[in-house]
C-alpha cells in the first residue's frame, strides 16, 4: 500500500503547460477519480504518477519515498489502459504472467498466480487464446489481470472503460469497485464520465487547464459544486445556470451579480415553503422511469427532470416548486460558489 | 473487353521485359559456347548441360581448364569464382547482421525515447542517403586507408554498414511508430527497461520490418560493385561482381562460363527472396498507412 503525494506537479511541452502546479494527497487504500473533459490534464497527470512523463517541476512522494525521477519500471505500480495494451504475440496467460516473469518469479510460482487472477477474473477458460481472438470485455479482463496478478500498491487507471459498450461498462465497473474493496490498494482513476466518477471514487478530483477545480468526495462535489464549470460538468442534463428567471435567495447581497444554479431533479410541485415558477412545457421527452422536459420561464428555458406521474404536455402551462435551499449561487464574474 | 486485352497485352510485355534478361542467363548457362554466340540465337539450350556449372567447380584444376576445349575456355581468375561467392556471403552476412544491431537500437531511440535533438537525428540520418555513392568514393577511400583496412573484407562491412543503415533505420522507425504507443507504456509498467521493451515488444512485433531491412542490407552488400572495386584489389577479398565483371574484360569472353556465374550470383538473393516474400512486401510497406 502507499500514499501518493503530488507537490507542485508540472507538466510542460516546449511553450503549453498541461498540468499547472498540482497539488493532491491521496491516502493510502483511498479510490481517487482524475475527472474533466478532454485536454483537461489528467491523463498526463496519471502518467506522471506512472513514471510514463517526466516531471517537469515538482515532486512526487509514494509515501515517503521520492519518486519524481524514478522510471516507471521501478515505481512499483500497476496500470490498466483505454486500449487494453495487451501483447498481441501473447497468449492470455502470457500477458498475465508477464509482470511476474520480469520480475524472475518461478514458472510454477507465475502459472499458479496467473491460474488464482484467472480464476477470479473469469478467465480461466481463455488462457490459451491470443487477444484478437478475444472480446473488448474479455480484453480488458485480462488488462486487469496482468495488472492485479502482481499485488503492486498503486493501480492507475486511464479511462479502462471506454472501449467498452454500455451493458460491459456497468459490470465492469461494478468488478472494478469489488477489486478496490478486495485489495484494498491505492487506486487512481481517469475518466471523462461522471457516472464512473460519482459511483466509484473515494474521492474526485475535478481537473480543468491542468488545474484541479475541486477535490471532493462525489456527494459533496455534486450538492457543492466550487464553481460553475464543475457544476455543470457534474449531473446529466446539465445544471440550470442563469443570470435571470431563477428566484434569488433571500440571503444574497442586494446588487451583487450572480448566477443562479437549478438541478433539473430539484423541482417538485408547488407548496408550502417552495417557491412557484410558471411557463410553458416546451418540449417532453419520457424517460421510462421519470420524464425530461424542458420549460420556457419568461426569457429563460429551464430543463427539468419530474416524476413520470405528473403527465404533462407539450404547450400547457406548468406550475412548478422550487425550495430556494436547494439552489447554487456563483458570483458572476468570478464563476466561485458563494454560500450564505 | 478491349480494357482487358491491352492490359493483358501489355502485362505479358513488361513481364518480357523484366524476366528477359533473367530467361537469357539461365538458358545460355545451359549452352555450350558456340551455341550461345549463333545466329540466329537458340533461345532455348539445344543440348542442354551442367559444363559449364561444372567447370566453375572445378575451376582450380588445371586438367579441366584444358578439357574445355576451345570453344568452352576459362578465363583467366576463375578459380577465384568460388572464394568471391564465399566473399560475398561473409560480407553480406555481416552487413545484415550488424545492421540488425544497430538498426534496431537506432530506430527504437529514434522512434520511442523522447530525447533533445531526436528530430535532428533522424534528418541526419536520412539526409546522409542524399549524397550519391560516387561522391563518398574517395574520401571513403582514404578513410579506409588509413584504418588500414584497404583490400580486406572489413573494408567492405564497414562502408555498406554506412550505405545500408540509414535506410534500414528508417524502415524499422515507420514500422516502430506504428506499434501503439501503450504497448511501450504498458511493457513499462509491467517491469520493462529500455532494453526489456526492445526485446519483448518491438522485436517479436516487427518481424516483417526486420525480415525487409536485412534483406535490404544482405541484397544490396551483395550486389554493390563501385566501392568494392576501389577498396579491394586482390582476390583474397573481392567479391562476387568484380570477379564475374572481370571475366569480360579479357580479350576474349566466355559467355557460357559468364553466364553460369551469373546464376550462382542471383540464387542466394532469389531464394531469400522466396522465402521471406511475405515479409518483405509487409515490411517495405511498413509505416505507409497507420492500421
Amino acid at each position: 500500500m502507499a500514499a501518493i503525494t503530488c507537490q507542485g506537479l508540472t507538466k510542460r511541452y516546449g511553450g503549453v503547460t498541461a498540468v499547472q502546479a498540482l497539488d493532491l494527497a491521496i491516502a493510502e487504500g483511498e479510490f481517487m477519480v482524475l475527472l474533466g473533459p478532454s485536454g483537461c490534464g489528467k491523463t498526463t497527470t496519471l502518467n506522471m504518477i506512472a513514471g510514463l512523463e517526466e516531471i517537469s517541476d515538482g515532486t512526487l512522494l509514494f509515501d515517503t519515498r521520492d519518486v519524481t525521477r524514478l522510471p516507471p519500471h521501478k515505481r512499483e505500480v500497476a496500470m490498466v489502459f483505454q486500449s487494453y495494451a495487451l501483447y498481441p504475440n501473447k497468449t492470455v496467460a502470457q500477458n498475465i504472467g508477464f509482470p511476474l516473469k520480469l520480475r524472475g518469479v518461478a514458472p510454477a510460482e507465475i502459472a499458479r498466480a496467473v491460474a488464482e487472477v484467472a480464476e477470479q477474473l473469469e478467465l480461466t477458460a481463455l488462457l490459451e487464446r491470443r487477444p484478437n481472438q478475444l472480446s473488448g470485455g474479455q480484453r480488458q479482463r485480462v488488462a486487469l489481470g496482468r495488472a492485479i496478478v502482481r499485488h503492486p500498491s498503486v493501480f492507475l487507471m486511464d479511462e479502462p472503460l471506454s472501449n467498452l459498450d454500455a451493458t460491459l461498462r456497468l459490470s465492469m465497473r461494478s468488478l472494478i469497485k469489488r477489486l478496490h474493496h478486495k485489495l484494498r490498494a491505492t487506486f487512481v482513476y481517469v475518466t471523462h464520465d461522471q457516472a464512473e466518477a460519482l459511483t466509484l471514487a473515494d474521492r474526485i478530483a475535478v481537473m480543468q487547464g491542468g488545474v484541479i477545480q475541486q477535490l471532493d468526495t462525489p456527494e459533496g462535489i455534486y450538492e457543492r459544486p466550487a464553481n460553475t464549470f464543475v457544476a455543470s460538468f457534474l449531473g446529466s442534463p446539465q445544471i440550470n445556470l442563469l443570470r435571470q428567471g431563477l428566484p434569488r435567495p433571500g440571503w444574497v447581497p442586494a446588487g451583487r451579480e450572480v448566477v443562479i444554479g437549478l438541478r433539473p431533479e430539484d423541482v417538485a410541485r408547488p407548496g408550502d415553503g417552495l417557491v412557484t415558477l410558471s411557463g410553458r412545457v416546451e418540449l417532453v421527452s419520457p424517460l421510462g422511469s421519470e420524464t425530461q422536459l424542458e420549460l420556457s420561464v419568461g426569457e429563460a428555458t429551464l430543463t427539468l427532470r419530474v416524476p413520470k406521474d405528473w403527465r404533462v404536455a407539450e404547450g400547457e402551462t406548468l406550475d412548478v416548486g422550487v425550495d430556494p435551499a436547494r439552489l447554487h449561487v456563483f458570483d458572476a464574474a468570478t464563476t466561485m460558489r458563494i454560500a450564505p | 473487353m478491349q480494357r482487358k486485352l491491352m492490359l493483358g497485352f501489355f502485362s505479358v510485355l513488361f513481364v518480357l521485359y523484366v524476366a528477359g534478361p533473367v530467361l537469357w542467363l539461365l538458358s545460355s548457362s545451359l549452352q555450350q559456347e558456340s551455341e550461345i554466340t549463333a545466329v540466329p540465337p537458340n533461345w532455348l539450350p539445344p543440348n542442354p548441360g551442367l559444363h559449364n556449372f561444372t567447370a566453375i567447380f572445378t575451376a582450380g584444376d588445371s586438367a579441366e581448364y584444358a578439357n574445355r576445349g576451345l570453344s568452352g575456355f576459362l578465363p583467366s581468375g576463375a578459380a577465384n569464382l568460388l572464394p568471391s561467392l564465399y566473399n560475398s556471403l561473409q560480407v553480406g552476412l555481416w552487413v545484415a547482421v550488424l545492421n540488425l544491431v544497430f538498426a534496431l537500437t537506432a530506430a527504437y531511440a529514434i522512434a520511442v525515447i523522447d530525447f533533445r535533438g531526436r528530430r535532428a537525428t533522424l534528418y541526419t540520418v536520412l539526409a546522409t542517403r542524399v549524397i550519391p555513392d560516387i561522391a563518398l568514393v574517395v574520401p571513403l577511400f582514404l578513410v579506409i586507408r588509413n584504418l588500414g583496412l584497404i583490400n580486406s573484407i572489413g573494408a567492405l562491412v564497414v562502408t555498406y554498414l554506412a550505405v545500408t543503415l540509414p535506410f534500414t533505420v528508417f524502415i524499422l522507425i515507420s514500422y516502430f511508430e506504428g506499434i501503439p504507443r501503450d504497448l511501450y507504456r504498458a511493457s513499462r509498467i509491467d517491469g520493462c527497461g529500455h532494453w526489456g521493451a526492445l526485446r519483448h515488444v518491438y522485436l517479436p512485433l516487427s518481424l516483417p520490418a526486420l525480415v525487409a531491412a536485412l534483406m535490404f542490407a544482405f541484397l544490396t552488400s551483395w550486389n554493390e560493385f563501385l566501392f568494392a572495386l576501389v577498396l579491394t584489389q586482390s582476390a583474397a577479398a573481392q567479391t562476387l561482381p568484380i570477379i564475374i565483371a572481370g571475366f569480360v574484360m579479357d580479350f576474349t569472353t566466355s559467355f557460357s562460363f559468364v553466364n553460369a556465374a551469373g546464376v550462382i550470383a542471383i540464387l542466394p538473393p532469389v531464394l531469400l527472396a522466396v522465402l521471406f516474400q511475405r515479409y518483405i512486401v509487409a515490411g517495405l510497406t511498413a509505416g505507409a498507412v497507420k492500421g
